[in-house]
């Protein structure tokens, strides 16, 4: 029983990770209809970025916290660069594809960089070691990053749903012509949404290293698991993204404790059954026209 | 330029063309004309793409899934039962059609991106199959498959001859998705795609219209990984994973969606981007494939096809 | 044949009758209508090499690249007495690049042989391909057990390890060191089905209990702490597991972080702590043992003098991965000491003799597999903030 609730706070640190991850990737969708496949490439952007500046086993807080702050940086940049771009392009499936291909872009120019070897990140100095859960040594960092998953799901619950900020932000969601019309520069509120949406993703990128490292392919990886949230949760939400990305990260942990053999299965068949059942996704975005 | 002018331009341009690629193995290398051979089965796989996403509207990430248990359906049977040519692309086509039909009812409910993200479900969890499933070899595929044979006749070994069978099979394919399009059938089609309420109120019934035409995708795909299977006599679970996914929706786009020879174009330039050019620059293709990507959005937004298209409303 | 006789005939029969005629006229002609039947061209011999230049294997590749480059350097830039000429193609991740990749070297850039192959299904496809082409491939990292063995060719040779072999080396050991049942998991694909079988087959043989056996995902797990449960309740007192590349850093780091790696020894086929992997795995893989068929620390004259060589040319240490191909030229060097191409360097490879190599002396057996020596490893501490895995004994 006890191996089953570490399970479940497993499952939780993950979610944290997929929640940050998965927000941009959420709310870009919901605002401008723009799927990000560039996603992925941003957080492992951030990833390498962790590579580069918290070099050895060795790491402290303040470091980790600046490498944090750093990707999230590079990420709004990136971020605002794509917006730039897909902006420029018409077409759902072209801005698709545009983006699968600076995809394609970064994720090579990092292995050029870095090289295809695999590489650890250490987790910062005071939670690099393991703490008695339940009779188990149970990783200090992993509960760390489940704090600020919590703290992340507040913030953003303040700044969306009781900030002036945020109304526009659903506002545009809802119904872009509109808030467009009523004298709104909704472009500026677009890239400075797909900025932030892709600082988080890099952030993440620097948060998950302890545990996930950094290497080639793990873009496509955390890519597929982000999208998987978002369509679980209903596509530019944010409760739909926290809800989603703790039901994957309980998929993933508990549901391999559980079952192993079906592991590799859980994932798609939990995202059939709520598309079968809800098919926009467990807490879909309120529109402003129901069609 | 008059409608009987052009009609009579395009069946020059495709005499020439087919007379080109069946004059091709005469002069070319094996190697050459290996690669062509594997073209034209992905041309395939990205007809049946085409199909769905340029004239139907629904964008897919999983039809390599059809087309890989095409694939495997090609080598079981070479491996089992007959190595007729034949038979193996008919059972990969049947195959094709079974596994679409019965996974397709799941995505064809959904439209638009969350269309995309089912069939990528769909793809990804047959690729789990195949990757796992001992009896199709698991990770390690299927190899071993006997050369092909054609009516009894000897095995085709040299590659010029299992490379004239697969172009037969390809044109074949290429002019009953010729027919469809242009028949009421692919009107319908392409009314769903551009404005499915008003078909509703025509009295059509678009569900039923993309149903169907996800099986159809579904044998199409089929067929092209039965004539993979011919030239390369082995299959393995990369076959049917989201590479070959992507790459056939990159044919379809780069080409020009809707259009039916521009992706089988496009078709060709991406695997020689993955498998010719790649090895010449250091591994880099994927940077390559990356700008092409960003190079086509932006320089032609309507594919390769979009270019004639232009040059005609302009003159 | 008169046109009366042939309208007589059955559709289907007539074409084939048809088809055989263009076979038969194709025959002398050259081109892609006939099965290959290379000539040898004189001057240089040309090598093809077939190691994955991107994608996740890469760094294997760029390992294997410099061990074949170092014997040439070595050597002259000749192998038994030909100046020679390396054709490098990309392998790629799997099969959809690595057999395009090789039918290029063979069929366009027309090698003599090819020397490479990482992943092994790649290897398994394209078996038939060199048979019937008969150009010599000699496997220089693939691990599935079919590749020699049942449907062994005179074409395809192996000159690193096979999957059950490895793995079985260090049964009788783990009997032995370990106080209890022992734990089986690796990752759920072939390569780990076949370790963890290769492994069994020995253990049980010798008198060993397993505690219990698992396989996660494939390229899928990131997280081992529902296994690392399993393993601590299921009472096992020593664990095998295999896993290579990203998902050996994952299974050993998480292994120490989860507080096992104090309590269970963990045992492993050398993929578990090498090269790159090990790097990445720092302090956490100290103590982990495994079974290979080399070590940087193998204390011989001629690993010293290899090991030394490699660094002074890389900056690197040497792994196994540039070991095998480093022996690759060496067995290259022999047989084309006595042809050149085709069937005649085929069969000179199976009078090759035994090869003095960095990891000791090995010859192929009879299936044509790498016949060796096996070394019990453990991870300790090297010099500064390197970690490297001391040669501890040998396995039967």
């Amino acid at each position: 029983m006890a191996a089953y609730l570490v399970s479940v706070l497993n499952g939780l640190a993950m979610g944290s990770l997929l929640f940050a991850i998965a927000l941009g990737l959420s709310l870009v969708f919901g605002m401008m209809d723009v799927l990000n496949l560039a996603h992925g490439a941003i957080y492992l952007a951030g990833a390498y970025l962790a590579v580069a500046l918290l070099p050895g086993d060795d790491v402290g807080m303040g470091t980790f916290v600046l490498a944090v702050l750093a990707a999230a940086a590079v990420g709004a940049i990136l971020g605002g660069v794509l917006a730039g771009l897909t902006r420029a392009t018409p077409g759902h499936l072209d801005q698709a594809l545009l983006t699968l291909g600076v995809s394609l872009v970064v994720a090579e120019l990092l292995s050029v960089a870095f090289g295809e070897e695999v590489h650890a990140i250490a987790a910062p100095a005071p939670f690099d070691g393991g703490v008695p859960v339940l009779g188990e040594t149970y990783p200090a960092y992993r509960l760390l990053v489940i704090g600020f998953g919590a703290v992340l799901a507040v913030a953003v619950y303040l700044l969306i749903e009781r900030s002036r900020f945020g109304s526009l932000i659903r506002a545009t969601v809802a119904d872009r012509a509109m808030v467009s019309a009523l004298g709104i520069n909704t472009g500026l509120v677009l890239t400075g949404v797909f900025a932030a949406g892709a600082a988080l993703a890099a952030a993440g990128g620097v948060l998950a290293g302890p545990i996930l490292g950094a290497q080639p392919g793990l873009d496509e990886k955390v890519l597929l698991l982000a999208l998987v949230v978002v369509v679980i949760g209903g596509l530019g939400s944010v409760r739909g993204a926290l809800l989603g990305a703790v039901l994957i990260g309980q998929v993933q942990a508990l549901g391999t404790s559980l079952l192993p053999e079906y592991a590799s299965f859980l994932i798609f068949v939990a995202m059939a059954l709520v598309l079968l059942l809800r098919p926009a996704g467990l807490l879909p975005p309120r529109t402003a026209v129901r069609t | 330029m008059n409608r009987a002018a052009a009609t009579r331009r395009t069946t020059l341009i495709a005499v020439a063309v087919i007379t080109l690629l069946v004059a091709a193995p005469l002069a070319l290398g094996p190697y050459a004309v290996t690669t062509m051979t594997r073209m034209l089965a992905f041309a395939v796989l990205v007809l049946g793409v085409d199909l769905l996403t340029g004239i139907t509207g629904l964008p897919t990430l999983g039809q390599a899934a059809y087309f890989g248990a095409g694939a495997y359906t090609a080598v079981l049977v070479g491996l089992h039962i007959t190595s007729d040519a034949m038979a193996q692309a008919l059972a990969g086509t049947a195959v094709g059609l079974i596994a679409a039909a019965a996974t397709g009812w799941v995505a064809v409910r959904a439209r638009g991106i969350v269309f995309l993200m089912l069939t990528l479900a769909i793809g990804e969890s047959l690729h789990q199959v195949a990757a796992t499933w001992p009896a199709v070899g698991a990770s390690n595929g299927l190899a071993g498959m006997p050369p092909i044979t054609l009516f009894g006749g000897p095995p085709l070994l040299p590659a010029g001859f299992v490379y004239w069978w697969v172009l037969a099979a390809a044109i074949t394919v290429f002019a009953a998705v010729t027919l469809i399009t242009r028949s009421p059938y692919g009107r319908t089609l392409r009314g769903v795609r551009d404005n499915e309420s008003r078909m509703r109120a025509l009295g059509y019934r678009p569900a039923l219209a993309r149903y169907s035409v996800f099986c159809l995708a579904g044998a199409i795909a089929g067929a092209g990984g039965a004539l993979w299977a011919a030239q390369g006599r082995f299959v393995s679970p990369g076959d049917l994973g989201f590479e070959v996914a992507a790459l056939a929706l990159l044919s379809v786009v780069i080409g020009g969606a809707g259009s039916l020879w521009g992706p089988c174009l496009g078709a060709a330039l991406v695997l020689l981007v993955r498998d010719n050019l790649s090895a010449s620059i250091g591994g880099h293709g994927p940077l390559v494939l990356g700008l092409v990507f960003v190079a086509v959005v932006f320089l032609l937004p309507r594919g390769v096809a979009g270019i004639r298209h232009r040059r005609e409303s302009r003159s | 044949m008169s046109v009366r006789a042939f309208r007589s005939m059955r559709p289907a029969a007539a074409v084939a009758a048809l088809v055989t005629g263009i076979l038969a006229l194709s025959g002398c002609g050259g081109s892609s209508l006939s099965q290959s039947g290379d000539t040898q061209s004189s001057g240089p011999v040309k090598i093809g090499l077939l190691v994955p230049l991107s994608g996740v294997y890469a760094q294997l590749g760029q390992d294997m690249r410099d061990g074949f480059k170092l014997y040439l350097d070595q050597h002259g830039g000749k192998l038994g007495g030909h100046t020679v000429d390396v054709v490098t193609a990309d392998e790629g991740e799997g099969p959809q690049t690595g057999v395009p990749a090789a039918q290029k070297l063979v069929n366009q850039d027309h090698v003599s042989a090819v020397a490479g192959v990482v992943n092994s299904a790649t290897a398994l496809g394209l078996r038939d391909f060199f048979d019937e082409s008969k150009v010599p491939l000699l496997v220089a990292n693939a691990g599935a057990d079919d590749i020699t063995g049942a449907r062994k060719s005179l074409y395809v040779w192996r000159t690193s390890f096979a999957n059950g072999k490895v793995a079985g080396a260090l049964g009788p050991t783990v009997v032995k060191e370990a106080s209890g049942p022992v734990y089986l998991i690796a990752a759920d694909y072939a390569a780990g089905r076949e370790m963890v079988a290769g492994f069994r087959k020995t253990f049980v043989a010798a008198g060993g209990k397993v505690a219990g056996e698992e396989y996660s995902p494939f390229g899928k797990t990131q997280d081992y702490q529902p296994f690392l449960s399993k393993i601590r309740t299921s009472g096992a007192k020593a664990v095998f597991a295999f896993y290579a590349g990203a998902e050996a850093v994952s299974f050993v780091k998480q292994y120490q972080q989860f507080g096992l790696a104090d309590r269970i020894p963990l045992y492993g086929t050398g993929f578990l702590t090498e090269g790159g992997a090990l790097a990445a795995q720092g302090k956490a893989a100290v103590g982990v043992k495994t079974s290979l068929h080399y070590s940087t620390e193998l204390n011989t004259p001629r690993n010293t003098e290899f090991v030394a060589a490699y660094s002074k040319a890389y900056s690197k240490s040497p792994t196994v991965y540039a070991v095998q191909a480093y022996d690759t030229a060496a067995v290259l060097d022999k047989a084309l000491a006595k042809a050149s191409g085709g069937e005649k360097l085929a069969t000179a490879l199976t009078g090759v003799g035994p090869i003095d190599s960095p990891r000791g002396r090995w010859s192929f057996d009879a299936d044509h597999d790498a016949q060796q020596q096996y070394y019990l490893r453990e991870v300790r501490a090297g010099s500064g903030d390197t970690f490297v895995n001391a040669v501890v004994g040998d396995l039967s």
